[in-house]
């Protein structure tokens, strides 16, 4: 009698997988791009905080304009997504210092400022940003190609409770030399900043192209890093680990991953820079944040109003303070901005050791080799889960 | 039988079109990408194999071997979970079943990764559980957080309802006199289920294991969040060389040999359990 | 009829939902042999009442006797009956064959052993032996009936249990298989209980019927008793159309209608006072005059609906509607809407009290 009924319960599963499939499929090919007149919108490629509704919902009031923020969680993903062809979709773009001077610059990817609208800012900005500052000009020292505002020293934290700061400063990245802290400590997730601070244990400095020893070094290094670690997460899972006692410190983290937490009252959680390294003396890495207007052919006016509208010494503070991460902003060298922190803001972003913590960083650069390391370290990563 | 423009083909094709842009387009792109030179973002490069030499050179086949081990794990786990689970929804648990039915379906409405983390607060040194215990009993365990088991905890968590519910189905498909005629003509309890409840309740589970099998071998917030990349799933390598090794050619590469290994594993698996059969239907 | 040791006995049983009785204290003895049928409508408790003789149910009190052992508590696959579904519950992923030998097999026979007495089942129901590979879901209606019956049959039962298994069939093979039905009872010397709602059903293949009314047995007879001394007005019109007249009986031997009229009581049982009087369509006559019955009303024809063999006639008396059956070969010749009279003799009525 099913003779005739030849749709069978397989060709269902069939079709509805094929259905299933389809609509998936349509979400990734609609980016939500309109051609149209961009007067009153403008798209923001940035890191986490310029995307939260403190940031864009004044903006937003104020232009009567339609914000749109992808937040992402590494540099080259955003700049990759430019070179994919998608300078036409964003106006802004927040990275780390040297890829707009470095690469998107060069590459055409981004557009100057202009200068005469923009420099004053600096002017009013803490001593280290003086203009011309060196990350937002190009090569020549001519064009104005970006604008600053968040920073902050990036290398590891600890739980003051389980290791002193003294210790974790003395001992810099040497810490993880120990074979005692296996199982102690855990990896942030930056795989990026993962591979600058496996080249620092390793002892030498990452931001120069490396020797056949000191790749096999970092090989070396990161074995056993990673064997050692007891958990890689996000900074939700480190700093839960931290306050928990899971971990005692983790791998690659500083203000921005420790401030939520200390902010939420956990004090004993402490970014950490090595009081020295090998880079030339120094063992801390800092980052500085770029926002750059996008060489989008239908460039949004907005994009320039933005990068303006976020100097405001209120608007700073907001940022300094937008959801997730709170992190010291450059307009904190203008008392105007400054006044607006309380004491318990500052405690959250270590203002009282930012200056000399600062001191003791080499500021982010480009690692040569980058490609190369990073698949050792999948590979380490990979082989300390089992293999 | 088939007239190129028939009426059916001509009402069906915009659901064609629909296939083909939505659903080939996309899995086209990502299978041309894959041959494109490593590290490249364009369509236009030479093809090569050399995304695909890397891989087979290099210990990725660690990552695979992860994610279908915690895949079949994973399924195993949840059809010894469910079949009971199930058979009660239909047989036993009479109006209750509904209750159980929304507590295993509410949980969908919250973001699983939200979920996931409410098991690191759980699972997690001092957390609700150890906490509890050393608090209340005085000793203290060793946390199980950050480690395998985790991971294959989460996993069961979050695919319990893609198995229990084909289950539940296929069991109710069983029709309660078929099961009667069975015991009338002597069989005993055990019988009744080896002979009749069982294979007529197959397609069901079959669809239960093929959905969790396909959904599990593409986990990756369980390894990520629970199991604090303790291990190293295949779709992490994916998104590791989509993101910080940006590598798209490479990713591409390592997804499309995904994407082979469970196509073949599940028309093996279709051929073995052939659905139709168990209708009755050869 | 009932000589020997009554096969299944009921003694009192009752089953209870809740407050509501489904079967309510039922005592009934079924012969070794016999083909006994329970009619009622739907809701009767007639399947509530097969399940426990099957031991699917247990009765809430009373007992279930097979062959005078009280077998209440033991569980359907111990006992050696057999039942054959409304849906007939073949095995959706068996052939015919795997179905047939299903019970063979549950009792570890060898396979050679079932294959042959499945061919042989086949045979006796006129299956091809080329079925025996074929599954059963490619099997016409009819054909499923007889492989639902003959793995009925390849348990070997005392009894074996029928519960509606013909009501989703089209009439026409719903005839013939009744006729198979009961040649196979013939065949095979076995008891068969049967449960249907349909009377005619049960009048073909019957040697005793039982009317079930809302939970009791109203009525025990063989077909030719319930056809023409149905007890109730109940069990008179589930036989089909027939004419009630309510009635009081007189201090003058006479039945009182409450239009005033008169008629002459056929037999009237022991102490009846008011009931009905039933009159079989066939049984009401058109009169010439009145006096050529011991009964007779004037109505007028209202209509005429031929049945078949037969063709009734609708006869309106007032308010009430008789109906009046006549033979092809006898039509009655009178016109629509004239006046016509009809009677019958006292004793071709009954009298039925409720």
């Amino acid at each position: 009698m099913a003779n005739s009924t030849k749709i069978s319960r397989r060709n269902f599963m069939q079709q509805s997988a094929l259905w299933a499939a389809a609509f998936a499929g349509v979400g990734t090919l609609a980016p939500g791009r309109a051609m149209a007149a961009r007067e009153k919108e403008l798209n923001i490629l940035c890191w986490e905080g310029y995307n939260s509704a403190q940031v864009l919902d004044p903006f937003r009031t104020e232009k009567g304009a339609t914000v749109k923020a992808e937040s992402l969680t590494n540099d080259p993903t955003m700049i990759n997504r430019l070179r994919a062809g998608e300078t036409n979709v964003w106006d802004l773009i927040n990275v780390n210092n040297p890829w707009a001077r470095e690469v998107m610059f060069p590459e055409k990817l981004i557009t100057p400022l202009d200068r005469a609208r923009f420099e004053p800012f600096f002017d009013k900005m803490m001593p280290a940003f003086k203009p011309p500052y060196k990350w937002a000009m190009d090569d020549s020292g001519t064009q104005l190609i970006g604008m600053a505002q968040r920073f902050g020293p990036y290398s590891f934290v600890v739980n003051m409770d389980k290791v002193s700061r003294q210790t974790a400063e003395d001992q810099g990245w040497n810490l993880w030399n120990d074979p005692a802290v296996a199982g102690k400590y855990g990896i942030l997730e930056s795989d990026d900043w993962n591979v600058f601070n496996i080249c620092l244990i390793a002892g030498f400095d990452p931001f120069k192209v490396h020797s056949d020893e000191e790749v096999a070094k970092f090989k070396e290094t990161a074995e056993r890093v990673f064997k050692g670690a007891k958990v890689v997460g996000d900074i939700a899972t480190m700093n839960q680990a931290l306050i928990s006692g899971e971990i005692d410190f983790h791998m690659t983290g500083g203000t921005y991953s420790a401030s939520p937490a200390r902010a939420d009252g956990n004090p004993n959680i402490r970014g950490i820079t090595p009081k020295s390294g090998p880079m030339n003396g120094k063992g801390g890495v800092s980052w500085i944040e770029i926002t750059s207007t996008v060489n989008n052919p239908q460039l949004s006016p907005l994009a320039a109003d933005f990068l303006e509208f976020v100097q405001s010494p209120k608007m700073s503070h907001t940022v300094a303070f937008a959801e997730g991460t709170f992190n010291p902003v450059a307009q904190m060298g203008n008392p105007e901005c400054f006044n607006l922190f309380t004491k318990e803001e500052l405690d959250a972003i270590q203002w009282d050791s930012l200056e000399e913590e600062m001191a003791r960083c080499v500021e982010y650069d480009i690692v040569p080799d980058y490609a190369k390391l990073l698949d050792i370290m999948t590979a380490a990563k990979r082989a300390a889960s089992g293999g | 039988m088939f007239k190129p423009m028939s009426a059916g083909f001509r009402s069906a094709s915009p659901v064609l079109l629909f296939l083909l842009i939505g659903f080939a387009a996309p899995l086209l792109a990502v299978i041309w990408f894959s041959f494109m030179p490593p590290r490249s973002f364009s369509f236009g490069g030479a093809p090569t194999f050399e995304n695909y030499r890397t891989i087979f050179e290099s210990t990725t086949y660690i990552s695979f071997l992860w994610s279908l081990g915690l895949a079949v794990t994973t399924v195993v786990l949840l059809a010894l979970i469910c079949y009971p689970v199930a058979y009660g929804m239909v047989r036993v648990f009479g109006k209750w079943a509904m209750l159980v039915t929304l507590l295993f379906t509410i949980p969908l409405f919250v973001s699983e990764n939200i979920r996931l983390y409410g098991w690191v607060l759980f699972l997690i040194k001092n957390g609700v559980l150890l906490g509890t215990l050393k608090s209340w009993f005085g000793f203290e365990l060793e946390s199980m957080l950050f480690s395998v088991p985790a991971i294959i905890l989460g996993m069961v968590y979050v695919y319990l309802p893609f198995m229990l519910f084909p289950m539940t189905l296929g069991i109710s498909m069983v029709p309660n006199e078929t099961r009667d005629a069975a015991f009338d003509l002597g069989a005993s309890r055990w019988q009744v289920f080896k002979e009749v409840e069982l294979p007529l309740s197959m397609p069901g589970i079959v669809i239960g294991f093929l959905l969790t099998f396909v959904l599990a071998i593409g986990a990756i917030a369980e390894a990520k969040v629970l199991g604090g990349q303790a291990v190293i799933p295949i779709t992490q390598d994916i998104e590791i060389a989509f993101t910080y090794s940006q590598n798209w050619p490479l990713g591409a590469a390592i997804a499309v040999l995904l994407m082979l290994i469970v196509g073949v594993l599940v028309v093996l698996a279709l051929r073995r359990f052939d659905l139709d059969s168990f209708l009755g239907r050869r | 009829m009932q000589g020997a040791e009554p096969i299944l006995s009921l003694k009192a049983v009752r089953k209870m939902f809740g407050p509501q009785a489904a079967v309510d204290s039922i005592d009934l003895d079924i012969a070794e042999g016999e083909f006994f049928t329970i009619v009622g409508p739907s809701g009767s408790g007639k399947t509530t009442m097969l399940r426990m003789l099957a031991g699917m149910d247990t009765p809430t009190s009373g007992d279930i006797l097979l062959n005078g052992k009280r077998i209440n508590d033991v569980p359907a696959n111990k006992r050696p009956t057999c039942m054959v579904f409304q849906s007939l519950a073949l095995f959706p992923h068996r052939t015919v064959g795997q179905n047939i030998e299903f019970p063979l097999k549950i009792r570890g026979e060898d396979p050679e052993r079932r294959k042959a007495r499945a061919l042989q089942l086949m045979d006796l129901l006129r299956l091809p032996q080329s079925y025996y590979a074929k599954n059963v879901l490619k099997c016409s209606g009819g054909e499923r009936q007889r492989v639902a019956l003959a793995r009925a049959l390849a348990y070997d039962p005392q009894i074996l249990f029928f519960d509606e298994p013909l009501s989703a069939i089209d009439y026409k093979l719903r005839k013939t298989l009744e006729k198979e039905l009961k040649d196979i009872h013939r065949e095979t010397k076995k008891t068969f209980v049967y449960i249907t709602h349909s009377l005619e059903e049960a009048m073909v293949m019957s040697d005793r019927i039982g009317v079930m009314r809302a939970g009791k047995l109203v009525q025990v007879g063989t077909p030719q008793e319930i056809y023409s001394t149905p007890n109730t007005r109940f069990v008179s019109e589930f036989v089909g159309d027939v004419n009630v007249i309510p009635v009081t009986l007189g201090s003058d031997g006479l039945l009182h209608s409450p239009t005033g009229a008169t008629y002459k009581p056929p037999r009237i049982p022991p102490g009846f006072r008011d009931g009905h009087l039933v009159i079989r369509p066939e049984y009401l006559k058109f009169l010439a005059s009145p006096g050529e019955a011991d009964n007779a009303i004037s109505g007028s024809l209202y209509n005429e609906y031929a049945l078949g063999s037969r063709i009734q006639y609708q006869v309106r008396v007032g308010e009430t509607v008789f109906v009046v059956e006549k033979l092809r070969q006898q039509p009655f010749t009178g016109q629509l809407d004239d006046t016509v009279t009809i009677g019958w003799d006292a004793q071709d009525a009954i009298l039925v009290t409720d």
